[in-house]
């Protein structure tokens, strides 16, 4: 052990999803504080819905993230449906799972293949990859370009799919389009399983015990289903927030949560500590051998799960685009034009909740709980782990701060967080 | 053989926004990228690499508004530091959604005034031009496909 003092700060973190910041302080070689700062500057949509047409505010809370927009058009779709009593068809339903796929393949990837594996070479950028795995590259294209490619079949695009709307979707499917779609799908499939065995043979390893939540979807559809906790807890998607607690987190744009009192996960290990048994048959048959890893507390495990998902995407959206006419349907239409509801779903980096309220027809209140604004308390106390363990760990000054500084951004390139989305956050007063 | 031309150095930055310009640049790359890698060095973008280099670019692609006191100051940097600025998406073209808070009632403007102070917001969200030169525009939200790279392969040659 080493006593020593030692300032890091890391601004703006790379290969993470918007603008985020990390101060770490250690005083006679022991950790003081961590503070994490996600210096996403805020938008303020929470006011800028208020008296907007209820048809009108997806498109426009659409805008909160750039890679999951589609997250947010689907979770506020379905708080106005369930508000206001509208109730969508089971081709709706159908197209959108293939639009949450569809999201699910480019996000994924995006984050597996250019933010994680750079740090697994140990390189900067995907781009720098030595000539012998350059292939990488390549895969990681195609890859994204399948997801990509099922968004514009199915939703019009992959940013701000202009086709899913309450009560339906706008267009249908090319149905000429289908089989080439089924193909490119298919094509990729190979690679995904590389991907797979890449993170399932990673030894990276933080385990702190801590629980996991989300919703546990009959056919891992990221749609509908009871939320669960690996600490026993069923609940209703309507009262997931009787459950939560918002934590200020100074000097940050954005606040965290703690679930039933303590800190917890959300994302793609807590879905698969929690859901396995739901996934497609042949994903479930295909990665059987990285299955057998979950239950698992460890948060780099978060990477492998990820990529099981993209195996489930693909398998489950070739049957669906096998078995749907996909023909022209009229939106399905309101009921009644106020009220309040909850829309809950599982975007990629975890659970996310939309609470609203609709006075004939214009949004007066909206409530969010953001996947990675949930993460917040985890992560930082992984990385206060991380710090631990390093400066425990006999390393002299000079490559304390170096290691601490990899560490620190691999575990939190794991949590894949998305500080574009944590910076917007809930308003409790109703009125 | 012919002498080997000198690659532009391309720069790709986000002010107040959600990426999705730039999230969606990386789904135009799907096609696009090993092309045009051969004529241009990514000098910056946060989303794909940590070791930056702002100096010399030859084209800065900016994304986003013009929000905090930190944004317009970033922008400057940029500008000063580039031969043409592109404005990409609707964003840095109008302001809007960031700009919604221009248009508040005095009541939401309280609201927000307390977080407005903390950290260090202008008075309004500003679109790019209104800061700066802009040499041109690439319209929509998430930018066109089609227009991104007319515009962008007319800047590398």
């Amino acid at each position: 052990m080493h006593s020593c003092n030692l300032d890091i700060e890391i601004n703006k973190l790379s290969k993470i999803e918007g603008h985020a910041d990390l101060d770490i302080r250690i005083r006679n070689g022991k950790l003081e504080e961590v503070t994490l700062k996600v210096m996403e500057n805020v938008r303020f949509f929470n006011q800028a819905v208020q008296g907007k047409s209820f048809a009108s505010v997806p498109q426009l809370v659409s805008r909160i993230c750039g890679t999951c927009s589609i997250a947010h058009l689907t979770a506020c779709i379905e708080a106005v449906e369930k508000t206001l009593g509208v109730v969508p068809s089971a081709q709706t339903v159908l197209l959108r799972k293939l639009t949450m796929y569809s999201l699910m393949i480019r996000d994924h990837a995006l984050h597996l293949y250019f933010f994680v594996l750079p740090d697994l070479f140990g390189i900067d950028s995907i781009l720098d990859l030595a000539d012998d795995k350059k292939e990488l590259i390549h895969e990681a294209l195609h890859v994204k370009e399948a997801g990509n490619n099922l968004s514009k079949l199915v939703a019009g695009r992959a940013v701000h799919a202009p086709y899913e709307q309450v009560g339906g979707f706008s267009h249908e499917i090319d149905p000429s389009r289908v089989p080439i779609l089924i193909s490119e799908l298919k094509k990729v499939r190979p690679s995904v399983l590389k991907l797979m065995d890449i993170f399932y043979n990673c030894s990276w390893k933080l385990e702190r015990k801590t629980n996991f939540v989300a919703i546990a979807t009959p056919d891992f559809s990221f749609l509908e289903g009871k939320i669960k906790s690996t600490s026993g807890s069923v609940i209703e998607e309507k009262d997931y927030w009787d459950h939560l607690h918002n934590v200020v987190l100074p000097y940050s744009q954005a606040s965290g949560f703690q679930f039933e009192g303590k800190e917890y996960m959300v994302g793609a290990l807590a879905r698969m500590n929690l859901n396995k048994e739901s996934l497609h048959p042949s994903t479930q048959k295909d990665a059987a051998k990285y299955l057998a890893v979950f239950p698992s507390d460890n948060i780099f495990h978060n990477n492998l799960a990820q990529a099981i998902e993209i195996l489930h995407s693909l398998d489950h959206s070739i049957e669906l685009l096998r078995s749907g006419e996909f023909k022209k349907e009229e939106p399905a239409k309101p009921t009644r034009q106020s009220g309040e509801g909850v829309g809950a779903i599982e975007a990629p980096r975890g659970t996310l909740y939309y609470w609203m309220a609709i006075d004939e027809g214009r949004v007066r209140y909206l409530n969010l709980v953001i996947p990675t604004a949930q993460n917040l308390i985890n992560m930082r106390g992984d990385i206060k782990k991380i710090v631990e363990d390093a400066c425990a760990s006999g390393v002299f000054p000079d490559e304390l701060e170096e290691k601490i500084r990899r560490e620190a951004e691999k575990i939190i390139r794991a949590y894949d967080p998305c500080m574009s989305c944590a910076s917007h956050f809930l308003r409790v007063n109703l009125n | 053989m012919a002498e080997e031309q000198v690659k532009k150095r391309v720069g790709i930055f986000s002010l107040t926004c959600d990426e999705g310009c730039s999230i969606y640049l990386t789904e135009i790359f799907n096609q696009k990228l090993l092309g045009w890698l051969e004529r241009a060095d990514l000098v910056y973008f946060l989303s794909v690499k940590n070791k930056t280099d702002f100096s010399g670019l030859d084209i800065a692609l900016v994304e986003g508004v013009v929000t905090s006191q930190k944004d317009k100051e970033e922008l400057e940097k940029i500008r000063s530091n580039a031969r043409v600025l592109i404005a990409m998406g609707t964003c840095a073209m109008s302001a809007l959604p960031s700009g919604q808070r221009n248009t508040f009632t005095p009541e939401q403007k309280e609201e927000i005034r307390e977080h407005t102070e903390t950290y260090g917001f202008l008075p309004r969200a500003l679109a790019l031009k209104e800061v700066v030169k802009v040499d041109d525009e690439i319209p929509g939200c998430p930018i066109s496909e089609e227009i991104f790279i007319k515009t962008f392969e007319r800047y590398l040659t």
